[in-house]
């Protein structure tokens, strides 16, 4: 479970592969800094994002020294937040990074601490702390940010804070007490909701979905979706999580067909270096498919870097296509560690029922006339009176559609009929609409999610217009303050 | 001891009595008092404040709710079987560090799966089973359940009605009887589809009818379109899929005219 949380992580990690920096990895951080100031100050959502996306970059290079470093850097010393952060990080100092600490720690003016930074610090040490492994400071570290963001209403703060909520979640579940925070998380929701917080509203809800899910509270958590606030999704990861989760509500509420189609949504979508919460899609899906009676292909226990993990799937998948209710038990027993580890156990249980179907539709393709005995023996029932329960088996398949045929009961038989010439019916027409409709719609969703720069080759002089303008909007911003005030 | 906890031992006491005497009456009347009482003890659900007496109290209130659960088993009333088995629920699922587990819980929890089974309500059923540790589905009670739900999944109907030997607690009879009367509706559904005829021997035994009167009464309340001739029950299939001799002009109008605009957006 915890491998959909490494996504991000996995991520960063390959991108930092990057030399050894030329500048320090100091420097780094200060130019970090100041994107966050510059966007800070310019309300530019989007230069914050890259600042959190740099510091994904750094994230193996981060020191105690260092860190100490940058918020001597950052933050005024003896302020509150300094001394609160600087609490958390390990005393014992063992100088490998000779880097220009002192320096910078005398020229770090005080004008700097503005709220952005103050909570990008938080985020920096609480990063920190969760790769050090030390997961009691972690834990008190995320709570106190979450504390102080309780209290800061800004919209550049938003993206900053989708992320500490997540590493709060986070380390809850390192130490094993998910159940805690979930009031925080639902009040933090709920704050969200109210600043039209989209980015945290989608964290905090899936959070909260994770959360519910730990402890298999399918209800309350299918409650909590289907009544949270839906828009268009900020973030693609957290989206994947929201459909991988969706996916797995449906399944055990058996609500098979949207089920699959969220979670192969979700396998697709998540990024490909994001591969343990691939592994878990596709494991739901396998089983989800072959619930609705669908055997995947091949190709989906293949995929580069997920054989191995899906092996116990693959047999499985093979012993409900042959319809063979022993190899299916032998397989089930087999694996049944892994199966209870991936809380996929009573879904496999379900399987059962499609086992003998699939047997039952083998048998009645491959003979015109079987006698009920033989039934019961080739699907190997055991129980006290297989005649009768292959009887009302093969009885339930005719009528759920399964099968075509008919049982006579005085002979004991069961008359498979001739199978009709489907190309007679309207059958294939509408196989072929499905498969255009969906064609067509990925089309427009391709087109839809279209982004464009934002008109960069028109506006290139406008460095200096634009901060004008800006200038102008905020003059004009305070004026219209004023005239409020004034009433 | 706090004597508003000693009142109301005493009136569980009764209650528990009256329970026992099957006294139903008297049952209804001291429970709505029992659970009046209740809203006056913090410790309790949802507050769980820690009161000096919580841990007698918390069970005292679960005594009584799973009393109140086997009570409207008895007196047939699924709605408030419902009601008193969500207001047990949180007993079972949040005070696992206070009190110790109840003797109960598993027999209320399969209970309440066949509750479920019965109405239908199999998303439900699955929800309430995925709770459940690896541990309790060995329970002979939840195991009963989970193993009626595999066997009326599969169309193995004798199969369900035979467990109604193996009960594994006196309160499921109730909930097993209700269960026969959907298991026969299903047969009754599987039969039309899958014979051509049955002898009306054959169809009283499949239907699990003693007399033929039964037997002609349920068909003329439930399913009038099947006919007995010569000492056999006739099923008049629905004469179904049929090539289409009928060309739904309609809807491939519709549908030609809807990838002629996609593909002009397109293009």
């Amino acid at each position: 479970m915890t491998a959909d949380v490494e996504m991000k992580e996995v991520q960063a990690l390959s991108n930092s592969v990057s030399s050894a920096g030329v500048p320090s990895t100091l420097q780094h951080m200060k130019e970090i800094a100041s994107l966050i100031e510059a966007g800070a100050q310019a309300k530019e959502v989007r230069r914050i994002v890259r600042a959190v996306r740099l510091t994904m970059m750094l994230r193996r290079k981060l020191r105690a020294p260092l860190v100490a470093a940058f918020l001597g850097y950052v933050l005024t010393p003896g302020s509150e937040v300094f001394a609160k952060l600087s609490s958390y990080l390990p005393k014992d100092d063992d100088h490998d990074m000779d880097v220009d600490t002192a320096a910078s720690a005398v020229q770090g003016p005080a004008k700097h601490s503005i709220p952005e930074l103050e909570i990008y610090c938080y985020l920096l040490v609480l990063i920190f702390l969760i790769d050090q492994k030390r997961y009691d400071e972690a834990k008190a570290c995320s709570s106190a940010s979450i504390a102080r963001l309780r209290n800061m209403n800004r919209r550049t703060v938003d993206v900053l804070a989708a992320r500490l909520y997540f590493y709060y979640s986070f380390t809850y579940e390192l130490t094993n007490s998910l159940a805690e925070i979930r009031g925080t998380l639902l009040a933090l929701h709920r704050m969200a909701t109210l600043r039209r917080d989209e980015l945290g509203q989608e964290t905090l809800l899936n959070l909260l979905l994770r959360n519910y899910l730990h402890y298999n509270l399918y209800d309350q958590a299918e409650k909590l979706r289907s009544k949270a606030p839906r828009f268009e999704a900020h973030s693609n990861q957290q989206f994947c999580r929201y459909l991988f989760y969706l996916g797995k509500i449906r399944t055990i509420q058996l609500e098979y067909t949207d089920a699959k189609e969220s979670l192969l949504q979700a396998a697709r979508k998540a990024p490909v270096a994001a591969r343990g919460f691939r592994i878990q899609c596709n494991k739901w899906a396998v089983i989800v498919r072959l619930l609705l009676g669908e055997i995947p292909e091949r190709t989906v226990f293949m995929q580069k870097g997920m054989k191995k993990a899906l092996t116990p799937y693959f047999e499985l998948t093979n012993a409900v296509q042959i319809g063979d209710l022993e190899l299916f038990r032998t397989v089930a027993d087999k694996y049944s560690g892994t199966f209870s580890s991936d809380r996929t156990r009573n879904l496999i249980v379900r399987l059962r029922h499609n086992v003998i179907r699939t047997g039952l539709r083998n048998i009645s393709i491959s003979y015109s006339r079987i006698s009920l005995a033989d039934v019961a023996r080739k699907l190997r029932l055991d129980s006290e009176n297989p005649v009768a329960d292959a009887e009302s088996i093969v009885a339930k398949a005719i009528r759920d559609g399964a099968i075509d045929a008919t049982i006579e009961h005085a002979n004991g038989w069961m008359v498979s009929k001739e199978t009709g010439d489907v190309y007679s019916t309207n059958e294939p027409q509408i196989a072929f609409n499905s498969r255009i409709a969906f064609c067509l719609n990925m089309h427009n969703e391709a087109v839809r999610a279209l982004r464009f720069p934002p008109n960069s080759n028109k506006e290139k002089e406008s460095e200096e217009k634009r901060r004008e303008r800006q200038q102008q909007e905020q003059e004009l911003a305070k004026h219209i303050a004023e005239e409020d005030d004034d009433f | 001891m706090d004597p508003q906890l000693v009142e109301l031992t005493q009136l569980l006491e009764r209650f528990k009595a009256a329970c026992v005497r099957n006294d139903f009456s008297t049952c209804a009347n001291l429970l709505s008092q029992l659970k009046v009482r209740l809203t006056g003890f913090p410790s309790l659900p949802p507050s769980f404040q820690e009161t000096p007496n919580a841990v007698q109290e918390l069970t005292i209130a679960r005594d009584i709710f799973e009393h109140a659960v086997v009570l409207s088993v008895k007196t047939e009333d699924q709605d408030a079987f419902e009601r008193d088995f969500f207001q047990l629920k949180p007993y079972y699922t949040d005070t696992s560090g206070i009190i110790p587990p109840s003797a109960q819980e598993y027999p209320i929890l399969g209970l309440n799966l066949l509750r479920l089974l019965v109405q239908n309500r199999i998303a439900e059923f699955h929800t309430e089973l995925e709770l459940l540790p690896q541990s309790a589905l060995e329970n002979p009670c939840i195991k009963h359940a989970v193993e009626l739900e595999q066997s009326f999944m599969e169309g193995a109907y004798n199969r369900v009605l035979s467990a109604r030997q193996t009960v594994p607690h006196d309160t499921y009879v109730y909930f097993m009887d209700l269960l026969a009367k959907t298991v026969r509706d299903e047969i009754a559904g599987c039969s039309e589809k899958a014979y051509d005829y049955l002898s009306v021997n054959d169809a009283k035994k499949i239907l699990m009818f003693s007399s033929d009167q039964e037997l002609s009464e349920y068909i003329t309340e439930e399913h009038p379109e099947w006919e007995i001739n010569n000492g056999c029950v006739f099923f008049q299939k629905a004469k179904e899929s049929q090539p289409s001799k009928e060309i739904p002009a309609l809807q491939l109008i519709n549908q030609t005219l809807s990838y002629a605009r996609e593909l002009e957006r397109i293009v």
